[in-house]
């Protein structure tokens, strides 16, 4: 029972004693390296696609907007408000709130200048939609562009924080 | 007195070096990040390979991380210290390769477990104590190095593990069992 005891008492020092540090016997850095340079060409590329969406989102959106503005006068379009489009905006809040908690995210502050822009991006172009559904909230054009202007931003968000494996 | 001083101004000066660091690779600036991989890939990889207990495997991990660690530097907020976090942030990548490694076998019979590990030529540079480690039977030896090493408690790695909390602690009283037994 002592001599456990001791072998017990041992083992924790041996414990303490052990060094938090190992050295690996080759570089890894080489290969962290190749895949950050990869990684970022994929991302440039990948953010390229994205304002050309934003870009061809942004001039569909301004073109229906003239179209239907020059179509129907302001004065016949006046509807009962419809809630569809707020709950819309409610619910993607909610969507996005709970990608940011599922990351551990309070906001989305703390990303890179480059990630705020394209989000503030998306943020915009919802809100010349909503400011256009307000006029005609039954436009089930202008409904789809919300949902799918939406969906890029949720999408974007997971995008930044939940990177994928990749082989190095 | 003045030794302490010193010790104390070394370890400002390195934590304010390290926050500007981790400030300019949020911004994209490799070197930056590269000084962080400098101050922290033994440790890494020291975790990698007590939890892994094979050394190829990781050293692919301990890469994965700093990988992981590229992309998602900018969510670091600055709520816990840089380090906590980077090891939190690392031990959820290697339980998660992990999970990826288990074959179909062990998925659909619930195979618990290979039996001990044999001590490899691999694990020459090791002291004796992680050379017994990596003997120790797979959740035996997750569950003493998440408790005994990094510090965790018996609870968090009950999640970590998705094993009970009971579990946890039988599993980590076989891991000291087994290592006494190894070292007398």
């Amino acid at each position: 029972m002592n001599n456990r005891k001791k072998t017990d008492q041992e083992l924790e020092v041996e414990i303490t004693q052990l060094s938090s540090e190992i050295t690996p016997t080759k570089d890894l850095w080489v290969g962290v390296e190749r895949a950050i340079a990869h990684q970022a060409q994929e991302r440039s590329s990948s953010i390229f696609k994205r304002k050309t969406h934003l870009a061809w989102a942004a001039s569909v959106i301004a073109a229906i907007l003239l179209t239907w503005g020059a179509l129907y006068p302001q004065t016949q379009i006046k509807q009962a408000p419809s809630n569809l489009a707020l709950m819309m905006e409610q619910n993607f809040e909610k969507n996005k709130q709970l990608i940011l908690t599922s990351y551990g995210q309070s906001s989305s502050k703390g990303l890179s200048s480059e990630a705020q822009k394209q989000l503030k991006e998306l943020a915009l172009a919802r809100t010349a939609i909503n400011k256009a559904l307000k006029a005609d909230p039954y436009n089930s054009d202008l409904l789809n562009l919300l949902r799918w202007t939406q969906q890029q931003e949720l999408d974007f968000l997971q995008q930044i924080y939940s990177p994928q494996w990749q082989t190095i | 007195m003045d030794t302490e001083k010193i010790i104390n101004a070394e370890e400002l000066f390195s934590q304010d070096k390290e926050a500007e660091w981790i400030l300019a690779a949020k911004e994209g600036d490799q070197k930056a990040f590269h000084q962080i991989y400098i101050r922290y890939h033994r440790r890494m990889y020291a975790l990698c390979w007590r939890m892994l207990a094979d050394k190829s495997s990781a050293e692919d991990v301990c890469q994965e991380i700093f990988v992981q660690l590229w992309l998602k530097i900018s969510s670091f907020c600055g709520d816990s210290q840089f380090s906590t976090w980077l090891h939190s942030v690392a031990t959820n990548i290697v339980l998660g390769y992990l999970r990826k490694q288990k074959n179909w076998l062990q998925k659909v019979f619930s195979i618990e477990e290979q039996g001990v590990h044999e001590i490899t030529v691999e694990m020459a540079e090791l002291s004796e104590l992680d050379k017994h480690i990596m003997r120790l039977p797979e959740r035996a030896r997750l569950v003493f190095v998440l408790f005994a090493v990094e510090g965790y408690r018996h609870e968090e790695i009950s999640t970590m593990l998705g094993m009970a909390v009971g579990s946890s602690k039988s599993q980590y009283h076989r891991a000291r069992s087994l290592l006494r037994e190894w070292m007398d």
